[in-house]
């Protein structure tokens, strides 16, 4: 009995520090990352940074202002594109189709879509839009974009709304609404931080996208605020860079992946937070 | 504008509310109620008792159309409402259950303030300027015994009240539409005794204005409340008859042994 139970404990201090050890070196590799940008990225963030163009090969100086200000763009677009689709389509599923058999097609074939290689997003938009309007463009970019969008929406939409507890709906409906008005004022309303947060969670995912800009937007060198050409944007940029030997190319493109990784940490952190404060309420 | 904002007064009221005629109740393939007939009076609390899974909650659910909202579940039969049957095609889902509101066994606070939980379903009908909307969420507070308890925090969470409290509000929401008939799922299962005696007061008020049905496990909570009582078994209607007599000299054997706690 009382072996049986020393037994007992020295396997579950064993368990105890192997599941420590897996933490910590699962851990170890985002501190890693974090640091090995933080010691490249951080000596190149400067103001010049997000006042001046992407510099010609072999000089000094320069930013990534054009970049920055084409990926916001392509991202806004992209989202105000995709977060609309994605509520309605995640709407349909959760109030409407739940008990439709279309429902489950359409959840198959999103979540198929959510783990598409973005790549393939891409060859798809290059293909689809490129081709036809005969070159890169922002707007290409930001459909790109938007189509890895709606299927995080979708999800987030849909799970959120399966959580409001379907009693409030009979409760909203028990008072004689119509089931359009239940789901603005009540569903939306009882999810609405969760909803926010899958929003949150697809700009994360969509700023650091470089394979769906690679074949549409492209890149470009300049100012480029015109979404019918080709639009500077920080992954490409980076991309682009950081194959170079020019040591200033490499500079910004560290800095660049530095702004980008601060950028997508802060959303996590901010709709996390945003979820929890919700939710403890 | 609502078709029910004149007052109506007790004697121009028929006796019988609710006439339930040969009612069937399907979930797919099974037959949940079996050729129930009965008929609910005006200005009556009815009780539904019966053993879990008997068909009371089923019937309730029936009297404002509940179950339309999901699929796969059909009632046959007459339900009058008034005269008119609710069962018939064509009938407005939401008009109706602005005149048969219920409250549900969870209390169901909607995620906005108290104010605006009771004032929600007024704006549905009705388009009131502030001062007269603040006069309706106060006489519905009121109404459910509510308004001395929250009159000081009306912009609070309806989620940060009490489950008792939360009930109330429920109740007040109800009531804040002016419906006819009020339904009431066992309403008393997830509070503790104090609310419970509160809100059994409450309906034994409530009676004076609406026509009230009630569907408790609690047999000592619808000996208090009702005055006629229902007993339903496996889908059937058993017996039907004015609380008193249920409780006392019941007809059925089944009855008996069901208040008596020999099974159930």
């Amino acid at each position: 009995m009382a072996t049986g139970y020393r037994a007992r404990k020295r396997i579950d201090t064993i368990a105890k520090i192997a599941c420590g050890l897996a933490t910590a070196f699962g851990l170890s590799w985002l501190v890693l990352i974090l640091y090995t940008l933080l010691v490249n990225g951080l000596p190149g963030l400067s103001l010049a940074i997000f006042t001046e163009m992407t510099p010609p090969p072999g000089t000094q100086g320069g930013g990534l202002a054009n970049a920055i200000i084409g990926s916001v763009m392509m991202t806004a677009i992209g989202v105000a594109i995709g977060t609309p689709i994605g509520i309605f389509a995640g709407t349909f599923m959760a109030e409407y189709g739940r008990h439709d058999g279309l429902t489950s097609v359409i959840r198959f074939i999103n979540d198929i879509l959510l783990s598409a290689p973005s790549i393939i997003i891409g060859l798809f938009i290059y293909q689809a839009v490129v081709l036809p309007m005969q070159g890169f463009s922002g707007l290409a970019g930001s459909l790109a974009l938007a189509v890895i969008v709606i299927p995080v929406v979708v999800r987030t939409t849909e799970d959120m709304l399966l959580l409001v507890p379907n009693q409030l709906r009979e409760a909203a409906s028990a008072l004689g609404m119509p089931r359009s008005f239940v789901i603005r004022q009540v569903s939306y309303r009882a999810a609405r931080a969760g909803l926010i947060t899958g929003v949150l969670l697809a700009v994360a995912r969509i700023s650091g996208e470089t394979a769906p800009l690679l074949f549409t937007a492209l890149s470009n060198q300049f100012w480029s605020l015109d979404l019918t050409r080709a639009v500077a944007n920080l992954p490409v940029t980076i991309n682009n860079f950081i194959n170079n030997p020019d040591p200033n190319w490499k500079r910004l493109a560290w800095s660049g992946a530095l702004l980008i990784t601060l950028a997508v940490l802060t959303l996590n952190v901010a709709a996390r937070s945003f979820g929890a404060r919700k939710s403890s309420k | 504008m609502t078709p029910f904002q004149t007052p109506v007064t007790a004697q121009d009221l028929p006796a019988v509310r609710i006439d339930v005629k040969n009612l069937n109740f399907f979930y797919g393939d099974s037959r949940a109620l079996k050729n129930i007939s009965m008929q609910l009076g005006t200005n009556q609390v009815t009780a539904f008792i019966g053993p879990s899974g008997c068909g009371k909650s089923t019937l309730l659910r029936v009297l404002n159309r509940m179950y339309d909202l999901y699929p796969g579940q059909r009632a046959e039969g007459e339900v009058l409402l008034d005269g008119k049957n609710i069962l018939a095609p064509g009938v407005d889902l939401n008009l109706l259950r602005s005149r048969v509101g219920m409250v549900f066994q969870k209390p169901t606070p909607f995620p906005m303030s108290i104010y605006d939980n009771i004032a929600f379903g007024i704006r549905l009908y009705e388009n009131l300027p502030r001062s007269e909307m603040d006069g309706r969420v106060e006489e519905a507070l009121k109404g459910a015994a509510l308004w001395g308890e929250v009159k000081d925090k009306l912009t609070a969470s309806g989620q940060s009240l009490s489950g008792g409290q939360q009930q109330r509000l429920c109740i007040a929401r109800t009531v804040a539409i002016k419906p006819e008939v009020i339904l009431f799922d066992e309403p008393c299962s997830a509070l503790d005794p104090i609310s419970t005696s509160k809100i059994e007061e409450l309906i034994d008020e409530l009676r004076e204005n609406y026509t009230i049905t009630i569907v408790t496990h609690n047999m000592q909570q619808a000996a208090r409340v009702s005055q006629k009582t229902a007993f339903m078994y496996l889908g059937e209607l058993i017996e039907f008859d004015d609380t008193d007599k249920i409780f006392t000299s019941p007809r059925e054997q089944r009855t008996q042994d069901y208040i008596t706690g020999r099974f159930g």
